[in-house]
């Protein structure tokens, strides 16, 4: 088992060094990109102070602990881009039939389909991203515990569970139709509504985006945990909501598989 | 100009071919203002007014963001830069017809076809949110069309703009992200532009952007007085002016340039 994980870290590692030489072949391009990821940060988060300096509460939350809200959903969505871009050229490997290589390939196909493509941009963009929320958390008045604080690294593992097993779901959908992009873009769209909490959404939207699409089990709850509040839903949920994702996710890959026509080869 | 017609029906074809994309891509706007009017309907509890803006003209406001954006900001040419470099214009340039008429012509359809299903959309977000929107004047209503179809022409000089980095170079989704990005908050999309501070409300009004949308929905809430509505017009003029002659004076060196690599 434990030689079977250093295989796969060092392929994994492989994928990283290839998409890091990439980055640099494309210098010019990628330093736009930088720059526009941190303007888009910029402006997020100035408008959040924005809305700090003039309302005081934002529905049961205090505009202090909104900022959290959005710290939360940035870092789980740079981890995501990170580990998971290979996702979004899915579809082009299934309509080319360059996926049908990864299946005889001695390595399992999910990861390699999952984690083809580490986007380095992100990487590198999540290390000021988290000495900002770092220091953010210290200007902020907030009532964060020691206990508070190691639910939610619990809770963020759970997160990562439930992230997983969307971006399966979305591979899931691209053997079956061959469209990745739009699908992923609506998921991105989606997480993105978890910039504010999922509760100031309106049923029957709250619900679908806690326990179908459960973008508030990703970031709502973990951010609730942390701040010390009454959770949304109690955790057996959120932990029911995590692990039973990812088990279905892998059920479904699993059936995918054997519907794959390897039609584009 | 019977060419162009039938060219405006294949187009309108064309973007239909993938009506699952066509679907999603609504999907996504359709969130995206949903999750705008949630955010700011919850801002507006228990205060009458925010930001100087009160509760109905914040949501005519974000009504107003989502129709500009499928109207002036959404493109069918995001790809023309990849459309170049790879060589595929040269079946434009063999066809009878002007160039920048063929990419209007595919504007105007894909347009249309956000126009379309924008109707259906806005009723769903009638039905749900019940607003109650600020309507102007007769002769504003038509200051606003009008201003709408200059956003229009400058978002596409914009986008012909971002399409002549193909004739050099095949690295051209860096400016194009860099352009969403700054687009993104400039054009007002998110939350109005004059909440920010005014040092960077300066800043941002001595580029085109606020033309995209923010400065007609200004218009449109009665927020302009009439020394800011002539200033804006010939802001708008000079900005049409400008884009304009430096976008045919580049796509011309990129075409003397241009040669049809890989065809």
């Amino acid at each position: 088992m434990v030689q079977r994980l250093k295989t796969y870290f060092t392929i994994w590692s492989i994928f990283g060094k290839n998409a890091l030489q990439e980055t640099f072949v494309n210098r010019g391009s990628n330093a736009l990109f930088m720059l526009g990821k941190i303007i888009r940060l910029a402006m997020s988060l100035l408008f959040l102070f924005l809305i700090r300096q003039n309302v005081q509460t934002f529905a049961d939350y205090t505009s202090d602990q909104l900022v959290v809200f959005f710290l939360t959903y940035q870092i789980i969505d740079l981890v995501a881009q990170v580990v998971y871009r290979g996702v979004y050229v899915f579809g082009n490997m299934v309509r080319s039939g360059e996926f049908d290589f990864l299946l005889v390939k001695p390595i399992n196909p999910l990861f390699r389909a999952l984690t083809g493509k580490p986007d380095i941009n992100d990487f590198l963009f999540l290390f000021p991203n988290l000495a900002i929320a770092g220091y953010l958390l210290s200007l902020l008045d907030l009532h964060i515990t020691v206990w508070s604080s190691v639910w939610f690294i619990i809770l963020l593992v759970n997160a990562f569970l439930v992230v997983t097993a969307l971006h399966i779901l979305v591979l899931v959908t691209g053997i079956l139709t061959t469209e990745v992009d739009g699908v992923i873009w609506i998921y991105r769209d989606l997480s993105y509504m978890g910039r504010f909490p999922i509760s100031i959404y309106m049923e029957p939207l709250r619900f679908a985006l806690f326990f179908l699409v459960p973008i508030g089990i990703m970031i709502t709850i973990p951010t609730e945990v942390f701040l010390g509040l009454q959770p949304s839903y109690s955790l057996f949920w959120v932990f029911f909501v995590g692990i039973g994702s990812l088990f279905f996710s892998l059920k479904a890959w699993n059936w995918a598989l054997k519907k794959y026509t390897s039609t584009g080869s | 100009m019977q060419k162009y017609v039938t060219l405006l029906k294949l187009s309108w074809q064309n973007g239909l071919v993938y009506r699952t994309s066509v679907i999603m891509w609504r999907v996504r706007q359709f969130l995206g203002t949903l999750m705008a009017l949630t955010v700011w309907l919850v801002i507006f509890q228990g205060n009458p007014t925010a930001f100087q803006y009160t509760k109905d003209s914040m949501i005519t406001y974000i009504f107003l963001v989502s129709f500009l954006q499928s109207l002036i900001i959404s493109t069918a040419l995001n790809g023309l830069a990849d459309r170049v470099y790879s060589g595929e214009i040269s079946n434009h340039l063999l066809k009878p017809l002007n160039l920048f008429g063929y990419f209007a012509i595919e504007e105007i359809a894909d347009k249309a076809k956000n126009i379309f299903f924008l109707i259906l959309e806005t009723i769903i977000l009638f039905l749900i949110f019940k607003p109650m929107i600020v309507f102007p004047t007769t002769g504003v209503f038509l200051l606003f069309f009008v201003w709408s179809c200059f956003g229009v022409i400058i978002n596409f000089f914009i986008t012909l703009l971002f399409g002549a980095f193909g004739f050099w170079s095949p690295d051209t989704w860096g400016p194009r992200f860099l352009f969403f990005m700054i687009l993104n908050f400039t054009a007002g999309k998110l939350f109005p532009l004059d909440i920010l501070p005014t040092a960077l409300q300066k800043v941002l009004y001595a580029t085109p952007f606020p033309y995209l949308s923010f400065v007609q929905i200004q218009l449109f809430l009665g927020r302009l007085n009439l020394e800011e509505i002539v200033s804006h017009f010939l802001l708008m003029l000079f900005w049409i002016g400008l884009l304009g002659s430096f976008v045919t004076w580049l796509w011309k060196k990129g075409l003397k340039n241009y040669e049809s690599t890989g065809r």
